[in-house]
């Protein structure tokens, strides 16, 4: 169980951080791959308007996402802690480096 | 500048600043009587709600650059400043997911307090001295704006604009304490947000666009005609280094801004702190598409109207004046002081916070709370003192000193926190070691100090964009290796974790009493994230074109 739940909270922190890096420097890939840069989107080049809606509702549609999955993923870290027997003073004292 | 830009009525002006000033001192007196422990003044008890707390951490976020300097350099850069601009929102968001929510667990009330229990007082001291330069930096910048303000609204010489607006400014936040801070800070976001948002749609109608009725996004029928006349407007000018660059300077330096975590600490629970990030995203995203449009409209309005704006830095301002009547124009000017009132806020509070606790934990730890909490008040009043006083002779960009002063952070601050945070084997030595020497080393490489010697060149290095990219990656990659060799060194046995430094890891993370030697502790990612670390700083090592 705590197996899991560690490898989950690494995965989900990997996961959403490289979701909101993508969200908040998605001008680079218009840099990157210079073949994006044609058309438009309501009168902007797509490579403008793009990164600006991305940095506003995409970090946003982001951070709602990672709200919900973060808050229950720490619903699932509560249940493990509160199913954890009481720790005792031997338990304190067998932790050794 | 030219009398058809200046405010026709100084007094309207001095009115409408008058108001909010009186509004700001009054929150900031109910709010003071609130306050009653250090834990009412540096976290606001622990009990924001998200949406205050969103328009709270939106509003220290955006400062007075969003007003004067980015526009300043959307007209002298023009469309890449805008990506260098939008990058920032993911800050407080990548804060919360990193590190915020695990220190929010231990009631902290500034990363440095973290940086105590993980590291001991010698780590302390030297991450509490940084921060301290860089959050006086910052608060800088913003006195600097306020100067311009008050300069344009009632024409008073910029000296005397800087001591009135600073001493008035520090005033408010020194009675008011967090709570003060946060609820004006909520305030302000608000009132800053109709000032830039909606006069443009006035300007944007004067303009001929069609678009006036929602001006963050709907000028799209206006990019014809600014092509015509700034065919290079919308072009990404620089190679993907520069693009690339603005993560290690820009990105990671906000992440360790004691005043934005604070912001992430006084939420009322790991939940709320959370959905108030939430909140902050769409409430900075309309501000900052907002900075994006009067960006656009000052070149448009130079080009079209072959009229000149000599300093770049009041485009908004100047707009207004020249577009709108005397009362909107003084409510926006209004806005850019509200802007740099909720960033100095927080400044000055993390200033108390690093001072008060974090520092006085270290020097005085048996001192009682309610005299720290009167040297927090103390630090608070001489934090704002010294920016004013720093204020009397500016950089040339506004920004420039708070964007040379992210990238500094993120060589100093940040690898202590994140890797402390997330990796057991990080050891003090290494912390003190490589923070001193990367520290220094970006200042010696960036222009501000000694000219001759410098990596990069022009505007990349004077905001710290090309130091950045050497001592950023530098700093993380020798904080690994020397914390891995350190840790299997008998001499240096006493500079490596203890059991309770790694218990504190395990427990702010939400495990509780569960500990688990394994858990955080692998070396082979860090050794990855070495080597690639090393990697970017060659990158960053090669000339600049």
């Amino acid at each position: 169980m705590k197996e899991k739940l560690y490898k989950k909270e690494i995965t989900l922190t990997i996961v959403f951080s490289v979701l909101l890096l993508l969200m908040g420097h998605s001008a680079s890939i218009f840099v990157l791959f210079p073949v994006l840069q044609q058309g438009t989107l309501w009168g902007f080049p797509i490579q403008y308007i793009v990164p600006i809606l991305l940095g506003w509702f995409g970090i946003a549609g982001v951070c709602l996402i990672m709200t919900l999955v973060c808050n229950k993923f720490d619903d699932e870290m509560e249940e493990y802690v509160n199913s954890l027997p009481p720790e005792t003073e031997t338990d304190s004292e067998s932790v050794k480096e | 500048m030219p009398a058809e830009y200046a405010l026709s009525n100084v007094w309207i002006g001095l009115g409408v600043v008058g108001i909010l000033f009186a509004i700001f001192y009054a929150v900031g007196y109910m709010s003071s009587r609130k306050t009653a422990s250090d834990e009412d003044f540096y976290a606001a008890g622990f009990s924001i709600g998200p949406v205050t707390n969103g328009l709270g951490m939106a509003a220290t976020w955006a400062s007075l650059a969003t007003f004067l300097g980015v526009i300043a350099l959307i007209l002298k850069l023009q469309v890449p400043f805008v990506y260098l601009w939008i990058q920032w929102a993911i800050s407080i968001p990548l804060l919360t997911l990193l590190y915020g929510t695990s220190l929010r667990r231990m009631k902290a009330f500034t990363p440095a307090t973290f940086i105590r229990q993980r590291y001991g007082k010698p780590a302390t001291v030297v991450i509490v001295c940084w921060m301290i330069l860089i959050m006086v930096m910052y608060a800088l910048g913003q006195m600097i704006g306020l100067g311009r303000a008050f300069e344009l609204l009632f024409g008073v010489p910029y000296n005397t604009a800087i001591i009135v607006a600073g001493l008035a400014t520090v005033g408010f936040i020194t009675v008011g304490g967090m709570y003060g801070a946060t609820y004006n800070a909520a305030f302000q976001m608000v009132v800053m947000t109709v000032a830039m948002v909606v006069p443009m749609g006035a300007i944007m109608k004067a303009l001929g666009s069609s678009g006036w009725w929602f001006p963050p996004l709907a000028y799209g029928d206006m990019v014809p005609e600014m092509i015509k006349a700034i065919p290079s407007f919308f072009d990404m000018k620089y190679d993907f280094r520069w693009y690339f660059a603005l993560i290690p300077a820009f990105t990671l330096g906000p992440v360790a801004l004691p005043h934005l975590a604070m912001k992430v600490f006084t939420s009322s629970s790991v939940k709320s702190a959370r959905w108030a990030v939430v909140w902050f995203a769409l409430f900075l995203g309309l501000l900052f598409s907002g900075t994006y449009v009067v960006g656009f409209t000052g070149n448009f309005f130079t080009a079209t109207t072959g009229r000149v704006i000599e300093k770049a830095d009041q485009t908004l301002l100047i707009l207004n004046v020249f577009y709108n009547p005397t009362l909107v124009a003084a409510f926006v000017m209004g806005g850019a002081v509200a802007a740099g009132l909720s960033t100095i806020g927080g400044n000055l509070m993390a200033i108390a916070g690093l001072v008060g606790s974090d520092l006085l934990g270290v020097i005085a730890p048996d001192m009682d709370s309610s005299k720290k909490m009167r040297w927090g008040y103390a630090a608070l009043a001489m934090g704002g003192l010294l920016a004013i006083l720093m204020a009397f002779k500016p950089p040339k960009f506004l920004v420039t000193s708070i964007l040379w002063a992210f990238g500094l952070l993120a060589t100093t601050a940040t690898p202590a926190i994140l890797l402390g945070v997330w990796w057991k084997e990080a050891n003090k030595l290494a912390l003190i070691v490589s923070s001193t020497l990367c520290g220094f080393l970006y200042i010696v490489i960036s222009p501000h100090v000694i000219p001759s010697i410098v990596v990069g060149g022009g505007l990349v290095a004077k905001l710290g964009m090309s130091g950045g990219m050497v001592t950023i990656p530098l700093s993380f990659a020798m904080f690994i290796v020397l914390s891995i060799a350190f840790n299997r060194m008998a001499v240096f046995k006493s500079f490596a974790p203890t059991l309770a430094d790694k218990r504190v890891i395990d427990r702010i993370h939400g495990w509780g009493t569960d500990y688990e030697e394994t858990r955080y502790n692998g070396i082979t990612v860090p050794i990855i994230a070495a080597a690639v670390c090393m990697a970017i700083f060659f990158w960053g090592l090669v000339p600049w074109t």
